[in-house]
């Protein structure tokens, strides 16, 4: 059987009053490629701060290959080789694209070990996402897009066995998105790196992944093959009050 | 930044040499004033190549500077005639870092707002501390300092002191921790998730660049024949170290060096003459300073300065 | 019975001083982010304005007060559109705005300091007021000191009634709550931060105003309080109100018993004790929201 990466059990995160995430348990093998969807407010981002420990979850428990990491900084989760990016690209700004890249390396990245020579410089990295040219250029004078792209060659930089991706798709174009599917699936079947990715464009998300979760209100509603959860009455309800990602959910 | 800049670190550091060897023939040259006025400039050239260390990369604003100072003097004052000139130095640069890494400990993980307030109490707390064990333990109000060393020697020593800032901070900005500290400085959440134990990280910073005020005061203890509290903390140190900072570019090295050398002259020649009009000037350029020019002066010269809009 | 009682009293009246300050400093803080620095020095100054008014034209302290109140809100005004206001509108982060308005407190606080040292030099000055004792319950108490802690309650009960009734002390709450939702209600920040900057120093003014009716008067004094109101806006949490009148109290109670404990020297080594411990425990201190 693929070994197990992570593993969520009963993960809830709360402030105050509010209730972010509910109780959510996920597993993760090696080499999987699996979508997180949900309407607004569904705690998707915060369990993701959870599953890299910027976040330490008021009930639950964190295993990360083998060890239980819960309530652990976030630099013990990056030397487990969870790596991830942000909602809205996080990059160090007044460094080149290329520095941004070798910082991974640099920390997480020397702590870990990976098979796959594509992390071994930045070069090559770069040249995955299309962003060779770019090395010198300081990150904040990138598009947001291509921060985007440079966010993930930093994550890779981390030599990561999970890859946790937020939204990388906002404001891309149709062709842009499927590209941008096509770059995630890559990863997992060049990189050997398993997925998991947040995404709201929810037609393209369910057409790349294998598996797909679904979170409403911070509570686990679904978790399975795309084709199968796309027509459960829950998940179709969740979605109601948000149209247009109803309507591709169903298609 | 960093691969390109390891390349550099020989020439800088023998470039640092050089000027050392330069500048050790000057109690040969100079006059005992002018002596002490390049003691004077030295000494604050190692204030703010220290202080720009930590702070500069990171944007901590450190108030720290004149509480590890007064705790170094008060090394020399305790232990000069038990020790050597040299060890007590040592000891004061090794209590200064001991003493940062503590309060480090406690209260990096604070905002910058915080952790520079923090520190701006520190030098008051730590004079009150002092004098209250001198008063209870050793039931003296202040200390007077025998066998303290020819100018020469005190000059050497601060020279080596500063030549050994310099070397620092320039291995620094060109090592791992260096890269750490700029990564903590441009988004520490994001260094974090990338592997940098940033609390260890600016701890061991932190401490680092307080050995050398702990070390300079030490040093400079045996300047004063009587030492008391209030003369040793003096806060004004800690001041004229982030006014220098500021003015030449904390971000740079070469800016801290050069804007204290401008700062002690302007401070020797016009304190004695206009002893609080000039203190409200210094203010006045520190005010119009942030205002107007955040990056120092050494962002009118880089074109890749930070200036945040 | 009567020495605990006299104790306690001068916990709390030191403690209403605190809170006045750091009523003030909150304000600023919790609303424009701006970490003034050099606000012990506006109290200084309130101080040294009453001792003249006092000296040189006989005005009774008590009257002083609201003079000096306005003098500092007006100041306060100068300050805040000279120094910070650029600033607010220049940086591009919050953590920004703190750092350069650190700096330009620390500017300011050699600026004041050193210009009060240059006209009235840094010899003591004092005078004296309503210094015959009072007796209560058995404890005897200065009258003058009874008359300053009457006064900062006052005070800060007066501005927290301000904050919570009046448009104004909404507007206020409700900017340091939420800025953009505040805004789009039509709440005018270039109309507000300064009048809020204003009151801050005022209340600073006023509270050195009343130490100069007990205390001697220096160009140093101003420095301890800023630390101490500090101290108080992490104890109490930051855009808390209430929690600087609670915790102003509160330092002002453990320093007057720590210090009988332990030594009146102590008395900075134990509020920066109490800070330190409040940090480690709590990092946004004890009633942040």
């Amino acid at each position: 059987m693929a070994e197990s990466l992570l593993s969520a059990r009963g993960v809830s995160v709360r402030f105050g009053g509010l209730v972010a995430v509910n109780g959510v348990d996920l597993d993760l093998s090696a080499g999987e490629l699996v979508g997180i969807i949900g309407p607004n407010g569904a705690g998707k981002t915060t369990f993701f701060h959870t599953l890299s420990g910027v976040l330490k979850p008021t009930e639950g428990r964190l295993v990360v290959a083998g060890d239980d990491l819960t309530g652990r900084a976030p630099h013990v989760y990056a030397a487990h080789g969870v790596a991830r990016t942000f909602q809205t690209p996080r990059v160090f700004r007044d460094m080149g694209a290329g520095d941004n890249v070798r910082f991974a390396l640099e920390f997480a990245g020397r702590l870990r070990k990976h098979k796959h020579d594509a992390f071994d410089d930045v070069e090559t990295i770069l040249g995955f996402l299309g962003l060779a040219e770019a090395a010198a250029v300081p990150a904040g004078a990138l598009t947001p897009a291509r921060q985007r792209l440079l966010e993930i060659g930093v994550a890779l930089g981390a030599r990561p066995r999970v890859l946790l991706l937020d939204e990388v798709a906002a404001g891309l174009t149709q062709t842009e998105l499927d590209a941008t599917a096509q770059l995630i699936r890559k990863v997992r079947d060049e990189l050997g790196v398993a997925v998991i990715w947040i995404e709201h464009a929810v037609r393209v998300l369910m057409n790349t992944v294998e598996r797909v979760v679904v979170l409403h209100q911070g509570a686990k509603i679904a978790d399975g093959d795309p084709r199968v959860v796309a027509k459960l009455p829950a998940v179709i309800e969740a979605y109601l009050g948000d149209e247009a990602a109803a309507v591709s959910v169903a298609a | 930044m960093n691969g390109r800049g390891k390349r550099r670190v020989p020439l800088a550091l023998a470039i640092t040499l050089g000027c050392g060897a330069l500048l050790a023939t000057l109690p040969w040259v100079l006059s005992d004033f002018l002596l002490a006025l390049a003691l004077s400039c030295l000494m604050y050239a190692a204030l703010a190549v220290s202080w720009s260390m930590f702070c500069g990369p990171t944007h901590y604003l450190s108030l720290a500077t004149s509480a590890f100072f007064g705790l170094g003097a008060y090394v020399t004052a305790w232990g000069l005639e038990s020790m050597p000139y040299g060890l007590a130095v040592l000891g004061g640069g090794l209590l200064g870092a001991a003493f940062a890494a503590l309060i480090g400990l406690a209260v990096l993980h604070l905002r910058g707002a915080y952790f520079a307030v923090i520190t701006f109490g520190l030098t008051e707390l730590t004079l009150h501390s002092i004098t209250y064990v001198e008063k209870t333990t050793f039931e003296t109000a202040g200390r007077i300092i025998s066998d303290a060393p020819e100018t020469p020697v005190i000059y050497w020593t601060v020279l080596a002191l500063t030549l050994l800032a310099v070397a620092t901070a320039i291995v620094v900005r060109a090592s791992r921790l260096g890269f750490a500290l700029a990564g903590i400085g441009g988004d520490e959440e994001r260094a974090q998730t990338l592997g940098v134990n940033t609390r260890r990280v600016k701890v061991i910073a932190f401490a680092l660049s307080a050995f050398f005020p702990g070390a300079l005061g030490a040093a400079m203890a045996v300047r004063w024949t009587y030492i008391e509290p209030m003369s040793v903390f003096n806060p004004f140190i800690g001041f004229q170290t982030v006014l220098i900072a500021m003015v030449g570019g904390a971000h740079t090295l070469l800016g801290p060096i050069l804007s204290s050398v401008f700062f002690s002259l302007l401070t020797e020649f016009l304190r004695l003459r206009f002893p609080y009009a000039f203190l409200i000037v210094l203010g006045l350029l520190l005010v119009v300073l942030v205002l107007y020019l955040p990056g120092g002066l050494a962002s009118l010269f880089l074109r890749r300065a930070r200036t945040h809009g | 019975m009567g020495f605990w009682l006299e104790l306690a009293a001068s916990g709390l009246i030191t403690g209403g001083i605190y809170a006045m300050v750091a009523i003030g400093l909150n304000l600023q803080y919790g609303l424009m982010r701006i970490m003034n620095i050099s606000h012990g020095e506006f109290l200084m100054l309130g101080a040294y304005l009453t001792w003249l008014a006092h000296t040189t034209f006989k005005l009774n302290p008590i009257v002083s007060l609201p003079l000096v109140a306005i003098a500092l809100f007006a100041l306060g005004l100068a300050v805040y559109r000279l120094c910070f206001r650029r600033i607010a509108r220049a940086a591009a982060t919050v953590e920004i705005i703190e750092a350069r308005s650190l700096l330009v407190g620390f500017g300011l606080m050699y600026l004041v300091q050193n210009a009060v040292y240059l006209i009235w030099g840094a010899d003591l000055r004092g005078y004296s007021f309503m210094a015959d004792p009072v007796e209560i319950a058995g404890a005897r108490f200065m009258a003058n000191r009874l008359l300053v802690f009457g006064f900062a309650v006052a005070a800060s009960l007066g501005l927290l009634a301000l904050l919570r009734w009046t448009m104004i002390g909404k507007a206020v709450r409700a900017m340091m709550q939420s800025p953009t939702g505040a805004q789009l209600v039509g709440v005018d920040t270039e109309v507000l931060h300064p009048l809020v900057f204003g009151a801050g120093l005022a209340l600073a003014g006023v509270a050195g105003g009343l130490l100069s009716m007990v205390y001697e008067i220096s160009p140093s004094m101003g420095e301890p309080y800023t630390i101490t109101a500090l101290i108080v806006i992490t104890l109490g949490g930051l855009g808390s109100a209430i929690g600087s009148l609670v915790g102003g109290f509160i330092l002002g109670l453990v320093e007057a018993f720590g210090m009988h404990f332990t030594s009146p020297s102590l008395k900075m080594v134990l509020s920066y004790g109490v800070l330190v411990a409040v940090l480690l425990a709590r990092p946004r201190g004890l009633f942040a929201r």
